[in-house]
């Protein structure tokens, strides 16, 4: 059986922007890994073939080994293609029986299971057609399984999920290294630290309310508090933090100052003291000293975002940080008000004051105005370096795709420097 | 109405705040006129406005001199049909 992960549609994908915008939506995490490896664990195949947005399927394909937008995959073998938005945990549907289509009230398919006997009626040029097709010509079935709707829902989730990954991977102790004194806290069973992680002295490991999972390489330096339920990445490092529950950091991460309930993807820097909480942070993201974040308003009322330069979208949480996309960085002192979008590659400059709750991908905010700033060739540029330090490479697919984000995002940056432009000519 | 340079001048007078009697077309915007580089973009972004063209980040950054400057927005005018006469 061969599991299929299509993307969702364009305007279903705005809804986890900016994280979205440079990656499929599988790809976002939630817990100890991404939704992919949720789904795949869930259907139970190794054979898994993805199709995602055409301007990023030449980036996507250097960073998996299944293969991407090739609809030769759709031949032959028993199918079960997936909307990614579908949570791996409610998702009930055997993997392989009967074809059939599984519909939302909307009428949107969420799952298909094609029997291989099957596969041969629908057309096979093009992924949405055959979807389409298939719906048309196997048996349809009313479903509604538990679905993320936006990219906040994969904050609000994730100390639950930490601990139901804790509980699946089902290990426990001490592989690694400790060095005393160190204190653990709450039951040493809810405390697993991997082979070649690093306790220094002087760091207490409270899993009194949440399990502690420390991955493989990661070094928790002196000084640092992490409180369950906490996922720290391989390689990772925390700087003296104080990691409050509910983080998950992703692989090769610098983070100091205080955390909160935060996802941060890989070879992201929060090396500072600052307060980030309730946020969600793409990769190759450096927050300079003293970045803080609200996360939640003077008033106690729910937070809105703002997802596409429009209107605030109501999160109906009263607990809603920052929205960061790939590459951003923040000078030091940067203050990023409850429910912030920074996009994908941008470059802000404080001014003291909190930032406005919006700030396009590839913004250059220079002196409290959107700016077009040094452009995009900088970005690039310092994108390149970022990564070279890490041993990584910044390809020309790569770039390629970022391309297209620049061009899909114009709009609403050409709409934020024109009002910059008005405040600087008053 | 004012030539590309006199609007040059005002407008790096502005942003630089000098006189404009105290900007010449051979002086650096940096080395002379003590322009940083969030002036840099600020300038860029204030000739865009003054003379309704886009430019080219990295081009319009590369340029040095006030005198470099007006060629260039001349050149990206005429490029861009904007009319520098009327």
């Amino acid at each position: 059986m061969r599991l299929i992960l299509v993307d969702s549609p364009e305007q279903a994908r705005g809804n986890f922007y900016p994280l979205a915008l440079s990656r499929p939506l599988w790809e976002l995490r939630c817990g100890f890994g991404s939704l992919a490896e949720k789904l795949i664990a869930r259907v139970g195949t190794e054979d898994v073939a993805y199709f995602v947005p055409d301007y990023m399927a030449g980036a996507y394909r250097e960073k998996v080994s299944g293969p991407v937008n090739d609809t030769s995959v759709l031949d032959g073998n028993d199918l079960l293609i997936l909307d990614p938005r579908v949570k791996a945990d409610g998702f009930d549907v055997a993997s392989t029986g009967p074809s059939e289509v599984g519909v939302d009230e909307q009428g949107e398919v969420l799952y298909a299971r094609i029997a291989g006997d099957d596969t041969g009626k629908p057309a096979k040029d093009d992924i949405e057609k055959f979807i389409a097709a298939a719906r048309a010509a196997l048996p349809n079935v009313k479903c509604s399984p538990a679905r993320w709707q936006y990219i906040w829902d994969l904050i609000l989730a994730n100390p639950e999920q930490i601990t139901a990954d804790f509980a699946a991977a089902g290990r426990s102790g001490i592989e690694g290294t400790v060095e005393q004194p160190c204190t653990i806290r709450g039951s040493k069973a809810d405390v697993y630290i991997a082979p070649g992680a690093q306790v220094h002295p002087m760091v207490v490991i409270d899993a009194e309310h949440g399990p502690v999972y420390i991955d493989e390489g990661a070094r928790i330096q002196p000084f640092s508090r992490i409180e369950g339920p906490c996922y720290i990445g391989k390689e990772s490092i925390l700087v003296g933090a104080n990691c409050r529950e509910g983080n998950s950091i992703g692989h090769a991460c610098r983070v100091g100052g205080e955390v909160e309930e935060s996802i941060i993807h890989g070879y992201s820097n929060k090396y500072h003291d600052g307060f980030l909480g309730h946020a969600y942070v793409g990769e190759w993201v450096n927050l300079g000293a003293l970045t803080t974040n609200s996360d939640l308003k003077n008033d106690y009322s729910t937070v809105s975002v703002i997802l596409d330069g429009g209107g605030g979208i109501d999160t109906g949480s009263t607990k809603v940080g920052s929205l960061i996309g790939d590459h951003t960085k923040t000078s030091i002192g940067t203050l990023l008000n409850t429910g912030s979008y920074i996009g994908a590659m941008a470059i802000i400059m404080a001014t003291g004051k909190p930032l406005p709750k919006y700030i396009p991908s590839f913004s250059w905010f220079v002196e409290g105005i959107v700016t077009k700033g040094f452009g995009k060739g900088k970005l690039y540029e310092t994108a390149k370096t970022a990564m070279s330090r890490r041993k990584c490479e910044w390809t020309a697919a790569e770039q390629a795709m970022w391309e297209a984000v620049f061009e899909m995002t114009s709009p609403e940056r050409k709409k934020a420097i024109k009002k910059g432009r008005r405040t600087l000519m008053k | 109405m004012a030539t590309v340079e006199e609007r040059v001048k005002a407008v790096t007078a502005q942003v630089l705040k000098l006189s404009e009697e105290e900007i010449n077309n051979e002086d650096n915007f940096t080395a002379d006129l003590g322009a940083e580089s969030v002036q840099s973009i600020e300038l860029v972004a204030m000739f865009e406005e003054e003379f309704g063209i886009e430019m080219d980040e990295d081009a319009a950054l590369a340029v040095e001199t006030v005198g470099t400057a007006i060629e260039f927005i001349t050149n990206v005018c005429k490029e861009q049909g904007v009319d520098l006469e009327g």
